[in-house]
């Protein structure tokens, strides 16, 4: 094992290789608040990649809700269980990673699962924390609460499942970070599908191989976000690249929402992944939770997301999520406008930060009728 | 540790009268000598008798094998490099070995209960494989795996190879409909595109379509050659000759695994009447052994019968 730093848990920790970033590191924020969880994601991945023999219960991208939902079964409790007390003094978590906490002869701390794991998908779909009282649903705030959480493969800077692989067939590219498995060298040994704490690698019975998202590199290279960051309807999804803090940018908009406003944040970070997917957590759940998912940064996070509507800078970066297929690699605020930039900082595109409010008589004299508000 | 063997012996001898001419035979044979329709064992070694009959490659319950001798190899766990196996799975493989100059045949007896062959999550394939040194002599390289410039060779039985065969001889459904019998499926999208549905299908496939070995393999056979130079770096040996053939019954596993005694360049050659090395390996799949989560012996001495 070799000490690594992970900023995320804000000390260094043990990992089975030593420290090695990429040149650029593929990052993403989700803002879970905008999520309906229509599965739109879901499709698109699915369609694109996992619609083969044997890939029938494979999502690299699935929404599910929170608190019950989980897929595979119960990937996040389970090891939140076998992982023990995870507390934090400030921002340095004081707990064990997962590589910490590694059993005698094993590489990490690992979740077997089986196939039954598999069995449901919508297990917990649309559940609230708890039942609803008569007249309960009428109270503010909400007594009962719930969010989707989107997911896909992190892309973690320290991945277990590519620790756990006794073959080395999986593999971080230096160029962007992207974690992939190498279909020709696989044997099947599923130690990457028990190690990712996110349940994110799949094993395909009828190939014998594992599988797990790749990102979709092939539109990376070219400049364009993923299938399911392009085909999101609520426009929570944004792809660029995150620096480690001291790097970070403040006109690079992952850098910015995770940096510098703290607003965005890693999905259990206390495993000591430092995945590289961020989330902007919701803003109607228990402060306990929130920590214990995201970290605890996450009632501040939410303070300064529900501070936002006054803030032209986060709300000119909101806007551009999901409004161009085009990876964000920096932007800017000029005026009412918030402008794409990309890698040599030039215009991509530029959307108003506040759509135009127009607002017209209920009734429509011409053709005499009633307007009805139906948007 | 004898008397376990004689009681799951159920071979009777046809070579005890050569073995008691023998005196170096004699000498070897140091668990005892049944004449009485009981297996001769042999402890010291693997002793592969000649035959001038056909090898039975891959018929495990050939009465050809009552002319070999057996030896108990005990398994430990793997317990070498991360990740280890930490509680036992087979802990004995009783090991026969019969040869005709050309090809020897072991055929490889373990107590399994669960019969485990199609790999899904949680569950691995039951497997064995047999491993030799690269390189004659006494200087072994590492019996696990072996090491950085002495490697080993390997022939490595699985059952869901042998299954893929048996199930596309009889016509019947792939994988998935064997593991999943009451699946179904809407749609998949290459079943719409006669024209490009090989491609497709291919595509959806990426481990196939990357021409990952453990996909193409040699045809007709469930046997896959390897080499390797320690762990992790397992990968597919120049000469892909082998056979072999496993039967599940009554919570055992007999298995046939077949190897030229001369595969050819870059692989090691058995001298016959000179002593050589072999080491066994068995996984348990329902036990989820995969990969280096096994159940493996050290070097064993083998000897090739001449005439």
């Amino acid at each position: 094992m070799a000490r690594v730093n992970n900023w995320q848990i804000g000390r260094t920790m043990s990992y089975w290789y030593s420290e090695s970033r990429p040149k650029r590191q593929f990052g993403a924020v989700f803002d879970i608040n905008k999520c309906i969880a229509c599965q739109t994601c879901t499709l698109a991945c699915k369609t694109t990649w996992t619609s083969g023999r044997g890939q029938e219960y494979m999502l690299w991208n699935n929404v599910e809700t929170k608190p019950f939902g989980s897929y595979p079964l119960g990937w996040d409790v389970q090891l939140l269980e076998k992982l023990g007390p995870q507390t934090w003094e400030g921002n340095v978590y004081t707990g064990r990673t997962i590589f910490e906490a590694a059993p005698s002869g094993e590489r990490l701390l690992t979740t077997i699962r089986t196939s039954i794991d598999y069995a449901h998908p919508n297990i917990g779909e649309d559940e609230i924390f708890g039942s609803v009282e008569r007249g309960e649903a009428l109270k503010l705030p909400q007594q009962m609460w719930m969010f989707y959480l989107a997911r896909i493969c992190n892309h973690c800077t320290y991945p277990a499942c590519l620790a756990a692989c006794p073959r080395s067939s999986i593999y971080k590219r230096p160029e962007d970070g992207i974690v992939v498995l190498d279909q020709s060298r696989c044997r099947g040994y599923q130690e990457c599908v028990n190690a990712c704490p996110y349940g994110k690698v799949y094993f395909n019975p009828a190939t014998g191989t594992s599988e797990k998202c790749i990102a979709c590199y092939p539109k990376i290279e070219q400049g364009i976000q993923p299938q399911c960051f392009v085909n999101c309807i609520g426009k929570i999804r944004l792809q660029g690249w995150i620096n480690t803090p001291d790097k970070a940018q403040e006109d690079n908009p992952v850098d910015y929402l995770v940096h510098v406003r703290k607003m965005a944040l890693p999905l259990y970070p206390q495993f000591g992944l430092e995945p590289n997917v961020y989330y902007v957590p919701p803003i109607n759940v228990p402060d306990r939770f929130l920590i214990q998912m995201f970290g605890p940064q996450a009632p501040a996070a939410v303070q300064a997301y529900r501070n936002a509507k006054e803030d032209k800078v986060l709300q000119g970066l909101f806007a551009l999520f999901g409004s161009t297929e085009r990876t964000i690699p920096y932007f800017k605020i000029a005026g009412d406008y918030a402008i794409a930039l990309d890698d040599n900082r030039r215009e991509m595109m530029r959307v108003p930060i506040y759509e135009p409010v127009h607002i017209r008589p209920a009734v429509d004299r011409l053709y005499q009728i009633m307007r009805s508000n139906t948007t | 540790m004898a008397n376990i063997i004689y009681k799951q012996s159920q071979v009777k001898p046809a070579t005890c009268n050569l073995l008691l001419y023998s005196p170096i035979a004699i000498l070897l044979i140091v668990s005892f000598i049944s004449c009485s329709g009981r297996s001769i064992i042999n402890t010291q070694q693997v002793v592969a008798s000649r035959i001038t009959q056909e090898l039975p490659r891959e018929d495990p319950s050939s009465p050809l094998w009552n002319q070999a001798m057996e030896h108990p190899a005990r398994l430990l766990l793997q317990d070498v490099a991360e990740p280890k196996l930490t509680e036992p799975g087979v802990e004995l493989v009783r090991v026969r070995a019969l040869h005709d100059g050309k090809w020897v045949v072991f055929r490889l007896q373990w107590e399994d209960k669960s019969q485990s062959i199609i790999p899904e999550p949680g569950a691995g394939s039951d497997s064995a494989a047999i491993q030799f040194p690269e390189k004659p002599g006494a200087d072994v390289p590492d019996a696990a795996m072996g090491e950085k410039g002495k490697g080993v060779r390997i022939w490595y039985w699985k059952s869901i190879w042998q299954d893929d065969l048996e199930r596309a001889q009889q016509g019947k459904g792939d994988r998935i409909a064997a593991l999943y019998p009451q699946a179904t499926t809407d749609h998949y999208p290459f079943n719409a595109n006669s024209a490009a549905k090989a491609e497709m299908e291919n595509r959806y496939a990426p481990a196939r379509a990357a021409g990952n070995p453990i996909t193409v393999r040699p045809a007709n056979s469930p046997v896959q050659v390897l080499m390797a130079e320690g762990f992790g770096n397992v990968s597919p040996a120049p000469v892909q000759e082998g056979a072999g053939r496993g039967l599940w019954r009554d919570g055992q596993w007999v298995v046939t695994i077949a190897r030229p005694i001369s595969p050819g360049p870059g692989m090691d050659t058995l001298e016959i009447g000179r002593k050589s090395y072999i080491a066994f390996a068995v996984w348990d799949g329902a036990a989820g052994h995969t990969g280096s989560r096994k159940m493996r012996s050290g070097w064993i001495p083998l000897m090739l019968e001449g005439q």
